[in-house]
Formats: structure tokens, sequence, C-alpha cells
């Protein structure tokens, strides 16, 4: 109940800061890109034709996971502390009658809460992206061809449980540094590196860095290691949480 | 007044860098339905006592009750008891007042009617979908305020609340601690580096002096302290014939004059029929009480 108490209380912090535009309009490039790519005769139309309405959630979510949302996930977990930074409230929070553990899961939480909105408007978009397809040229059927819902929702979770790591680990640094700069520098660095890990290296640590686990989802040939990798994240979240609230809890936010 | 006193500290020591002691042996005793005056210059320690007491920072030595209970295993009960405003405004400049208020109001359990009952105390209840990033400093400190009166404390601890006020919100200000202590029976702690500031609205005072308490008592007690430090300055026709009669308060000699001690006014009354009665002409009769940063000093080496 305090810990609902604890949310709420971070979800009204956030009204009216960036973080919901910036959720509902990162969400929205990679499926105006692929509308634009189809309605001007780009290369997506011969995937469209090839792989039925499956294959534009595939295409869509692909995209999306791999440079979007963790560019966005790195953004969100680092501004959304910054809230008690730039407004120097962290002492009116701590001398509030509320744990700090309260405290410090209500911020993980409201960066997941707007993480899956980020998600479900991904998807929300994709489907308006279909429909306009439909009407831009019927020939297509897109409409009435077979669509696996339950895949969707699979891939829809491994993107999430996968990116939990990052997110973790990142939310970390948010919360660690009062100068904003540092986490994004930081975040960016490693994603890029567990990019480079992924796909040009393509070394076997890469189902260990927790900037790479992301990938997984996406690339045909990791699709095997994909539950290990999801139980991977979620032990990284675990341990980055636990290193997180110690710092936390030790760490002098006042005076 | 209740025996058992509201605040009680013991031994309370804290440092920020190992050095530097910042607090040192801090006993401080705050009474049940009190307005306690917490009184230094900058960097006294004044904050850092106050933070302990709030749990913002880690307890290193010393032992804080308040309610009658440990602060370390009773943080969140005792904390839900108690209003705050430490230093500068600790506000959401991108939401609105009431917003501000509705973040905490239900980590406090209190109803919306008491958000609009401390709006209307502190006088902003008028400011509606205003942001607090364009408020004034005044302003946003009548919103700490109010954000401190929102769970209708037993005990309200405000750090330098007068900051950023002009002087009719310093009138107000005082007025509003005196009304909460009367009509709503709130203990409350208030700090300031201005002994003037705070002395009219205050019952006790503590004052601190480089993390060591100096003093702690009744005003009254404070006061006669005060008074013992007071300096009479006279300038008469003859002011070593007048330094001659005056031996007894024991005289300081200067090239403007002598001064005397004294301790009240009949005294002063006393020395000036002395003067003239022994055809000395008064040109100067000037009693000067101890201004804070006096009273520091003679507090210091009191205690040295």
């Amino acid at each position: 109940m305090k810990l609902l108490t604890a949310l709420h209380a971070e979800m009204l912090k956030t009204k009216r800061t960036a973080s919901f535009y910036f959720t509902i309009l990162g969400a929205a490039p990679v499926p105006l890109i692929f509308l634009l790519n189809v309605l001007t005769g780009g290369g997506d139309v011969e995937a469209v034709h090839k792989g039925s309405l499956n294959a534009v959630f595939e295409l869509g979510m692909e995209r999306n996971g791999l440079v979007f949302l963790p560019l966005y996930v790195i953004l969100l977990c680092t501004l959304l502390p910054q809230i008690e930074y730039r407004n120097n409230t962290w002492k009116q929070v701590f001398a509030s009658p509320q744990s700090k553990g309260n405290v410090f899961l209500a911020k993980f939480l409201n960066i997941n809460r707007l993480i899956m909105l980020f998600l479900i408007a991904n998807l929300a978009y994709l489907s308006l992206v279909i429909v306009l397809m439909h009407f831009s040229d019927p020939s297509r059927n897109l409409l009435s061809q077979p669509f696996d819902i339950k895949s969707l929702l699979a891939s829809s979770a491994y993107t999430y449980i996968t990116m939990l790591a990052l997110c973790t680990f990142q939310f970390w640094l948010g919360l660690r540094f009062r100068n904003f700069v540092v986490p994004i520098a930081i975040g960016l660095t490693l994603w890029i590196a567990g990019m480079m890990m992924s796909f040009e290296f393509k070394s076997d640590l890469v189902g260990f860095f927790p900037y790479s686990l992301q990938t997984f989802p996406f690339i045909t040939q990791f699709h095997s290691k994909l539950t290990q990798v999801a139980l991977t994240s979620v032990g990284y979240m675990t341990l980055f949480l636990l290193l997180g609230f110690l710092d936390f809890k030790r760490r002098r936010f006042t005076v | 007044m209740d025996q058992q006193p509201i605040i009680l500290t013991s031994g309370l020591s804290y440092h920020y860098a190992r050095e530097v002691q910042t607090l040192d042996n801090i006993n401080l005793r705050v009474e049940r339905g009190s307005i306690y005056g917490f009184l230094g210059p900058n960097g006294s320690g004044k904050t850092t006592t106050l933070s302990l007491l709030l749990g913002l920072l880690n307890n290193q030595k010393g032992d804080i009750q308040i309610f009658g209970q440990h602060l370390r295993e009773n943080r969140e009960a005792i904390l839900g008891r108690i209003g705050s405003l430490i230093e500068t405004p600790s506000l959401y400049a991108h939401l609105t007042a009431r917003e501000n208020l509705e973040v905490y109001r239900n980590t406090y359990g209190v109803t919306k009617a008491r958000v609009d009952e401390v709006l209307e105390i502190v006088g902003i209840a008028d400011t509606g979908k205003k942001l607090v990033k364009k408020f004034s400093l005044g302003m946003k400190q009548r919103l700490s305020i109010a954000l401190a009166l929102l769970p209708n404390p037993e005990l309200l601890i405000l750090d330098e609340p007068s900051n950023g006020l002009d002087p009719a919100g310093i009138v107000e200000l005082r007025a509003l601690v005196k009304k909460l202590n009367k009509e709503h029976g709130m203990t409350i702690l208030i700090s300031s580096h201005l002994l003037g500031e705070i002395e009219k609205m205050v019952s006790h005072v503590g004052i601190i002096y480089k993390g060591k308490m100096l003093f702690q008592g009744p005003l009254s007690e404070l006061h006669r302290f005060q008074q013992r430090g007071s300096r009479l300055f006279i300038s008469t026709s003859d002011n070593k014939a007048a330094c001659r009669l005056l031996q007894e308060y024991e005289p300081a000699i200067s090239d403007e004059g002598l001064s005397v001690a004294f301790e009240d006014m009949r005294q002063v009354a006393a020395i000036n029929r002395r003067l003239t009665d022994n055809q000395l002409e008064v040109y100067l009769l000037q009693p000067k009480e101890n201004d804070l940063e006096q009273l520091f000093i003679d507090l210091t080496s009191a205690h040295a």
C-alpha cells in the first residue's frame, strides 16, 4: 500500500514533464518512417508483401527495439531522477514518512510504467500504419492476413525483459549523478559498445554484457539463447537494483 | 507544560569530513508546547542539527528522541507527526502549488480539504494554475510552509523560514508561528542567525556556535545573561572624575568617555543621579545591550 502511495506520488511528479510526451513521441519515428517508406514505394514494400501482417509488426519492433528503445531508456532513466536534483527536493522526500526502499522502488516502477507505455504506443502506431497501408493499397489485403498475436506478445515480452539489465544499470547511474550528462555519456558509450559486440565483433561475451542483451530478440541466430538471456537480464536487474539501493541508502542527498 | 520534552538529544556529534567536527555533544531539549528559537551564525551547525532530527543525515554519535521515541527505530512514525522546511524551498517547479501538496497528500494521509486549508493559511490559495517556477521567492517560501503544515504536525521544524520574505512577510510569518503554537498547540523549532528576528516570538532559545551549544533555556534567562553583558556609555564634563565616582561599576575609560556594566534601567538612573549630584554635566548616557555577535563572544568566553 505504501509502495503504491509512493508510486502515485512519483506519477504526479512526472505530470507536465517532457517524459510523457517523450514516451508518446519517441515511439513514433519508426512506424512513421515505415509508413513513408511504403507509401513512397521504398524497400519495405517488398518485405510487407513477403511476410504479411506479422512481418510489419516484426520489422517495426526490430527497428524500434534495436535503436530507439535503448536510447529512450537511457534518456528516461537519467532524466526522471533528475526531477529531484533539479528542484532540490530530495530533502523533502526523505523528511516525509516513507522508507527509502519505497522511494527507490517507486521511482524504478514509474520508469518501467513509461517503458511499457512506449512499447504499447509503438504497437498502436504500427497498427495504425497497417490500417493506413491497407487503405492506400487494398490489393495487399493486409487486414485479412493471418495475425499471430501470441508471437507478437512473446516478442514484446522478450523486448521488455532483455532491456531490464540496461534499464536498471542506467537507473542506478541516473540516481548516482547530479550532473545528467555523465550518466547519458556512460549509457551511450556502453550501448554503442554493446551494439558493436553484437553486430561487429560477434563476441562470445555478448550474452553477458548488459548493454547487448536487448539485441537478442532481433537476431535470428541468437533466438535459441533467448530464454537464457532473458534470465540473465532479470539476474542483472536484481543485482543492479540491490547494489543501486545500497548506494542510494548510503548516499547523502541533502544539505 | 508536559514534563516529557518533545525533542531530546544527548551527546549528538557529527562530522562531514574526519578532520572537521561539525557538531560536538549537542544536548537539545525542546519542551512540548514551546516555540524554540535555534540561534547561531551561518555555518554554526543549525541545519546539520535539524537534518539529523529529520533523519536526513545518518546519526554518527549520540541519541535522538522525538515524542519519547528513538528516531533510529521509529523514523517513519515520527516523521508522520513532523512538518519541516529545511533551508531553501524544496518544490517541484513544473507543478502548481496545489499539485506540489498533492504529491505528499497521500503520504501523510490527509484529505483534499486540508490542502485547501493550508493554502488558505499561508495566503496563496488563489494561485490557481500558476506554476511554481513563476512564483517569487516569498511565494515559494509560503508554499514550503504550507507543505510543512500539511500533516497538521505536532512538531514544526523551520530552518531559516524568513529567507526571501519581505518585511511584511516576516511580520506575517511571526504572527502565523504564534498562532500555530497558541491555537493549534504545535511545538515549533525555528532556526535563525538573527536574535532580533525571532526573539519576539520564541519562548525558549538555544544558541549554537561552531558546533557547540553555548546556551539553552527560556528566553528570559537569555535576556538576563544578555543584560549582564550590557554596557552604559557615558560622557561628562569631567570623565576622570566620573570614573572615580563610578569605581564600583568597574568603568572602562576611552577617548570618547567611559563605559560601565549595568543590569537594569534603575541602575542607569542611579548612575545619572550620582553624576549630576556631584556637579558633573552629563552629555551622553547611552545604554547599549549586547547584540548577538557580542553575546556569542561572551558565551564563548564564558564556556572557554
